[in-house]
């Protein structure tokens, strides 16, 4: 009975181990050499157009996980400051600068500078914003959520807003 | 519009690297300046022979916002990201000799490295890619701005000149005869090259000459006319760029540069009227030295074809066209190794992209489309003289394809929404929310604001709806907040759907007036949040856009708080944009409004159908 219950605990171990193995090497969650940035066409201010950018690959000593959260942080200012000056794109406001982006299970914390409540008015670029910013991170493996802090902070809504802020945006909610 | 694009000159990042490199002072016991004022720069030294600097020194910080830029670092973070003015983007990550620079990516003469708390970055590279050179004058290392490019875009019979530098640049008339215009440029110097000549229309030569001091430094650029050519005043988009419109001479150099090499560095910037043909987008390439062989990425948001062409042994250049594309932004040139010498990219004219690599002999070459682009490689040992001089292809990519919203989402996808079920308890009851009012006026454009014009449309919205037997509630009647003056968002917000929610509303319609930076967007959208709120979406936007003259900007899903949080179908009529000149006189006409009341009247009337009998049964 005794060895029964030692054999268990053995299997239960190399289980428990394996799990770990898997779900900190996974391949399907490896950011790649490439990742997505998205815009929002000012045509219509609601079609993603995505570019591809180069990502630099994780350094000596840099986790998967940290990986992850550096992508992250280079994705979103890559959506901030958008695509060429010519191209006809919804654009967060002039100044607006990402102060920090963090990864928790799946969901990315983006801090904007207070610039970003310098808004026009109005549903068009609000929307059209912190929806190529969700697509944006959401591209990355294993984020589906984005949380907006401004200044480090939640926001009910941008001053004079429309969008619910102050919990995790998703692709689906666009 | 067959237009030419071709750079006259232009220095990269790479090679302001290269003179900083030359130039680079002794880091100990020196003082900074730049723009004539002492930079506290306070941690700069140096790591095997080059410049580095802490991302905590003050100096760096207010140099960052004197050209325009930005950090993220944070402590503890690997990675060190700049934002230049330009805009794009310079990183650099501890432990890694890689720093990129906008797409391109190159090595740092040293890896980024950790000390006391802080990260030392390298400082020859992280100025010139904000296109400042480092020089010493006596005891003092002046920090001069560069004018870091110079290109010529050909249109038609005309062509414009883009300069661009780290500071803001003030061009000086220095003369204007009918054979040459010369521009100087105070407190900049340059790397450029001294002369070329160019075919350009309207343009023969541009020359470039420094003078003044480490300190004062002046640039003068000629531009030698064809005859009988004019050209406009200088203008700039936001003060580091110079533009200057040069207008058709008497004798036209060809339109076309068709099978001419470029002679001269590529242009970096996009023109300004994209081609309809270019569906693709060249959106960076990486050069990539090696001791087995030197390999170029071509990054390629979209399908496109190729053909690339090599001339024989002794002119070793080769290059390839990528068709039906466009650069997305700036591509500085790029220096090589021993096996191939420069890498150039540039838009070769309106939808082909040029990338021109210059071997150093009659290398062995391999082209093929990737995952991401085209690969090519160049290997170090030489081709035989059967060797292919051109080929083709075609690039595929899942990359950059345009993701237009779904009208229907599937239910599945909403983590939110009216219960399915719900029963409004009056369903005779309508309630109309004016966007905004009282401490928050919304939009605003001219004196007219949103505030005044949803409180407005809601009252014709109200008469119509009243006069056709509904029940009618406005969440607020005057120019007042719903909630109290200078509430929260939330509490805003939710005020109004309190209205709704605690009446048992049928239907919910918020009324509010759009706005962008700028002129260009236009017309009506229907916003919505939930399932239960498409039909109702659909119904009022069918209408407007049958009626009101506005562009049709369809129904579009958001996390909208109001419509999110309502109970019943509940919708946002962004009714036109007061920062369109069309749709605001639209907005400020009388009879256009009532139009738009009658339309939203009648997408209700198409959704919900007539007010049921007031003995009715609730049933929906």
């Amino acid at each position: 009975m005794k060895g029964r219950a030692l054999g268990l605990i053995a299997v239960l171990i190399v289980v428990a181990a394996g799990s770990w193995w898997f779900l900190t090497h996974r391949g399907g969650n490896a950011v790649g050499e490439t990742i997505q940035i998205y815009y929002t066409k000012a045509a219509d201010g609601t079609s993603e157009v995505a570019w591809p950018v180069s990502m630099r690959p994780p350094v000596a000593g840099e986790s998967p996980a940290e990986h992850l959260k550096n992508a992250a942080q280079y994705a979103a200012l890559q959506s901030v400051i958008g695509p060429a000056v010519d191209v006809q794109a919804v654009r967060f406001p002039a100044g607006t600068r990402v102060l920090s982006a963090s990864v928790a299970g799946s969901t990315a914390t983006v801090d904007l500078s207070g610039e970003v409540k310098n808004q026009p008015g109005g549903t068009f670029g609000e929307n059209g914003e912190f929806k190529s910013l969700v697509y944006t991170l959401t591209a990355l493996p294993g984020i589906d959520a984005v949380q907006v802090l401004v200044e480090g902070r939640k926001l009910d809504s941008l001053p004079g807003g429309h969008l619910e802020l102050d919990t995790p945006l998703h692709r689906a909610d666009f | 519009m067959n237009s030419i694009r071709r750079s006259i000159a232009r220095t990269s990042s790479l090679v302001i690297a290269v003179a900083a490199a030359l130039c680079a002072p002794a880091m100990a016991a020196t003082t900074y300046v730049f723009d004539g004022r002492t930079v506290p720069i306070a941690t700069a030294t140096t790591s095997a022979g080059k410049a580095a600097i802490s991302v905590r020194d003050p100096g760096l910080a207010q140099l960052l916002r004197a050209l325009g830029a930005s950090m993220t670092w944070n402590p503890g973070d690997r990675y060190v990201l700049f934002t230049t003015a330009e805009p794009q983007i310079v990183s650099f990550a501890i432990g890694d000799a890689r720093y990129d620079v906008g797409p391109r990516s190159a090595q740092a003469s040293f890896a980024p490295y950790e000390l006391n708390g802080s990260v030392y970055v390298p400082f020859d590279e992280l100025l010139s890619a904000l296109y400042v050179l480092p020089k010493r004058d006596g005891a003092t290392t002046v920090l001069q701005p560069q004018l870091a490019s110079f290109d010529v875009r050909g249109a038609g019979a005309g062509s414009t000149l883009v300069a661009r530098a780290g500071v803001a640049l003030h061009p000086r008339l220095v003369s204007d005869t009918p054979a040459q215009v010369v521009y100087a440029f105070d407190g900049v110097g340059t790397t450029l090259d001294a002369s070329r000549t160019i075919r350009a229309p309207g343009i023969r030569s541009i020359s470039f000459a420094q003078s003044g001091t480490v300190r004062a430094p002046v640039t003068t650029v000629t531009i030698a006319l064809q005859p009988g050519t004019t050209h406009g005043r200088p203008g700039s988009e936001d003060g580091r760029t110079f533009a200057l419109a040069i207008g058709g001479g008497a004798e036209q150099p060809p339109a076309q540069i068709a099978n001419a090499e470029p002679t001269s560095p590529p242009e970096v910037t996009p023109s300004p009227e994209p081609s309809a043909a270019a569906d693709a987008s060249v959106t960076g390439v990486a050069a990539h030295p090696g001791a087995s062989g030197f390999t170029v990425d071509v990054a390629v948001a979209g399908d496109a074809t190729y053909d690339w062409h090599r001339l024989r042994d002794p002119d070793n250049r080769f290059w390839v066209d990528i068709h039906g594309a466009r650069l997305a932004s700036p591509i500085p040139d790029a220096n090589g190794d021993d096996t191939v010498s420069a890498v150039r990219v540039a838009q070769f004219d309106a939808d082909t992209v040029r990338v021109t690599l210059v071997f150093t002999g009659p290398k062995r070459l391999d082209v093929a489309p990737s995952a991401t682009g085209l690969h090519i490689a160049v290997y170090p040992d030489d081709a035989g003289d059967e060797v292919a001089r051109s080929g083709n292809g075609t690039i595929g990519t899942a990359a950059g394809v345009a993701l237009a919203p779904s009208p229907t989402p599937s239910a599945g996808a909403w983590k939110f929404g009216a219960k399915p079920t719900y029963v409004p308890t009056n369903p005779r009851l309508i309630v109309i929310d004016p966007g905004h009012g009282g401490s928050d006026q919304g939009a605003s454009r001219g004196g007219t604001h949103e505030a005044a014009l949803t409180l407005d449309m809601a009252k014709r919205l109200r008469d119509i709806l009243v006069a056709r037997g509904w029940q009618v509630t406005m969440t607020r009647t005057t120019d007042v907040d719903v909630y109290k003056p200078d509430d929260s968002a939330h509490e805003e917000l939710q005020a109004r759907d309190d209205v709704a929610n605690q009446a048992g509303a049928r239907l919910l319609v918020s009324i509010h007036v759009n706005s962008f930076y700028n002129a260009g967007p236009s017309g009506t959208t229907t916003y919505y949040s939930k399932p239960s709120d498409v039909p109702l979406a659909q119904a009022v936007q069918a209408t407007a856009a049958a009626r009101l003259g506005t562009k049709n900007d369809g129904i579009v899903k958001s996390r909208l708080y109001v419509t999110l949080h309502a109970n019943m179908p509940a919708v946002l009529v962004e009714t036109a944009f007061l920062s369109n000149p069309d749709d605001l006189a639209k907005l400020t006409a009388g009879d256009w409004r009532q139009k738009l009341a009658l339309s939203i009247a009648d997408g209700i009337a198409s959704f919900a159908g007539t007010p049921p009998p007031t003995s009715r049964t609730p049933n929906q």
